[in-house]
């Protein structure tokens, strides 16, 4: 798939030939993890993002690695200064296989500079970023969340506690696995998360999300009118929700999320002024009588 | 149902951790404490009412089922929605005496809390903002190779930023909104064309949410096909969800054969790429 990624490869390949090579403990490695999966985001402002979270994962693995080396040590922090943002969860292999880069830098290989470990963390933001966003956030998340609002339906704590349990098991060791693999596999592990086989699963996976996100819209969101035509007695001769549902059930949520899927992806529409917009309609609607709740006191 | 100041400062303890910076982080922060559901059930706790807490909750997570931020940029703040929203939900069906079981109180509680997730947004730009003057401290660490101050920079000083632009304005909202509840309960009656719309509007806006969530995997009209389907299996057929995504899980299998198929007789070469290896353990 990418080139700078397979010769990069091959670099830390060689450098693992040479004897008494320098190698991270497993303590060091885990003081990085940790310290990513808590900090990735607590710092966080529009300018740098993700960066300070990165530096400080990076600063165990360099304190390890060029000990009393002060010079070193700053020389490899400065790499790290440069901005970094990328989905977090999935993010942490990029994280993980730097550590690799990084071992292979200390190894004394010069083309591991500043520059190229740089550009492939730069190159790898945007397509993991991409893939995390479908992957975590909106596959993910939402199945466990319609699980888990199934659960709670009737105010039921089991759902949120199903929630809290399931999510933080698969974030963590998720999360753990992904580092160990990049460093482990470097350039490899993210080969496959971006290439072909990796594209075949996130597609498959993709429809997975579809299909339950489906599920749970059918499921939890409910858009009916109360437009009806009456005629001269008073009696309602046309109930148009009821004609709706004759179509197929749930037809006007179905058109609602439809409407606002294409207002934003077609028309670039942001979420805020679809809302806005339907606050107007919902608005209308109701001096019409095409939405009435039915509410009194 | 009032909201005392003991309550309200462990409301705004709890907007500190969720949201997007959150201080506790974004597995635990915002993905966990931040979701809707689940700021029900610590709202619930906290207000002695599980069973409301849990039943807002569920209403507004509904709405934000797919808060995604590509970018860094938002739509709506979380521990606004979860923190201040659900609280003052809560406190407003009580007010109007509905229950959140209901409809009507579902989409009054979704109304409200997508309101003040939507006024919450500030919250998020004002915590990134002052950020800036941490991160400051942190270049000038680098700098004077004071390493070990990163950590505080990192997780330590933006809990500045949250007593800020979280803490506070939870704790006041929270404490003063109860008030406000009730005044708009006073003025605005539940037949009137304002209650209507904002009921009307509390039960359409999970359509955005939805579709914010279709955008992250709708590339072309095909593929409306999968949701359609789920949609077919919900609406139509009552399946419920546990099942729906057993049956999509079958789906997504035979899909992804297909593909793996595809990609072994078509790109030999390519496939080989990712066996070839003999890698070590740490």
């Amino acid at each position: 798939m990418n080139p700078t990624i397979n010769d990069d490869v091959e670099i830390i390949e060689e450098a693992e030939e040479e004897p008494k090579a320098k190698k991270l403990s497993k303590k060091a490695l885990m003081k990085s993890f940790h310290t990513w999966y808590y900090g990735h985001l607590t710092c966080f402002s529009q300018e740098h993002m993700q960066t300070f979270g990165y530096l400080c994962a990076m600063l165990p693995l360099i304190e390890e690695l060029y000990p009393n080396d002060e010079d070193k040590q700053a020389e490899a922090m400065e790499t790290y200064t440069a901005f970094f943002n990328t989905e977090p969860q999935l993010g942490t292999v990029i994280v993980g296989m730097n550590a690799g880069l990084e071992e292979s830098r200390a190894n004394g290989n010069q083309e591991m500079d500043s520059e190229t470990i740089n550009g492939l963390r730069a190159g790898l933001m945007g397509p993991i970023a991409g893939i995390g966003d479908s992957l975590v956030v909106g596959t993910v998340i939402p199945i466990l969340l319609g699980i888990a609002l199934g659960m709670s339906s009737g105010g039921s704590p089991l759902g949120a506690i199903f929630y809290i349990v399931a999510w933080n098991l698969f974030a963590y060791f998720g999360m753990r696995f992904l580092y160990v693999k990049g460093y482990e596999m470097g350039g490899k592990a993210v080969d496959f998360l971006i290439g072909a086989q990796g594209e075949a699963l996130r597609d498959a996976i993709s429809v997975l999300g579809g299909m339950v996100i489906g599920a749970v819209s059918a499921t939890w969101v409910s858009v009916t009118t109360s437009l009806q035509l009456l005629n001269d007695e008073g009696e309602a001769f046309l109930v148009l929700q009821d004609k709706l549902d004759e179509v197929f059930p749930g037809m006007l949520t179905a058109i609602f999320i439809f409407a606002c899927w294409w207002l934003m992806a077609k028309k670039g529409m942001s979420p805020i002024k679809v809302m806005l917009l339907l606050v107007v309609i919902a608005f209308l609607g109701v001096l019409v009588g095409f939405f009435d709740p039915g509410l009194s006191y | 149902m009032t909201i005392s100041w003991f309550q309200a400062i462990l409301l705004g303890l709890f907007a500190s951790l969720s949201s997007m910076p959150g201080m506790g982080g974004s597995s635990i922060g915002n993905y966990t404490l931040g979701r809707p559901l689940v700021g029900g059930l610590v709202c619930g706790i906290i207000l002695g009412d599980i069973a409301s807490g849990i039943l807002v909750g569920t209403a507004m997570q509904i709405v934000y089922i797919a808060l995604v931020t590509p970018g860094g940029t938002v739509s709506a703040d979380v521990r606004a929605v979860s923190y201040i929203g659900i609280p003052l939900a809560m406190v407003a069906l009580s007010s109007y005496g509905l229950s959140a079981d209901t409809t009507e109180g579902a989409a009054l509680a979704t109304s409200f809390g997508t309101m003040v997730g939507t006024l919450g947004t500030v919250l998020f730009y004002g915590t990134a903002t002052l950020n800036l003057a941490w991160q400051h401290v942190g270049w000038r660490a680098v700098e004077e190779r004071k390493f070990h101050r990163l950590y505080m920079v990192d997780m330590g000083l933006p809990w500045i930023s949250h007593l800020l632009f979280s803490f506070i304005p939870t704790v006041i909202m929270c404490k003063l909104g109860a008030n406000v509840v009730d005044a708009i309960k006073n003025y605005l009656p539940m037949d009137g064309i304002a209650m209507k719309t904002l009921f009307t509007v509390g039960s359409i806006l999970p359509c955005v949410g939805i579709a914010i969530l279709l955008k992250q995997i709708v590339r072309s009209y095909t593929d409306f096909v999968p949701f359609l389907f789920g949609f077919v299996f919900a609406a139509a057929l009552g399946v419920n969800l546990v099942c729906a995504t057993i049956i999509a899980a079958m789906f997504a299998m035979l899909f992804y054969q297909i593909k793996m198929n595809q990609l072994t007789t078509n790109a030999q070469p390519a496939a080989d790429d990712f066996y070839d290896d003999d890698e070590e353990d740490i």
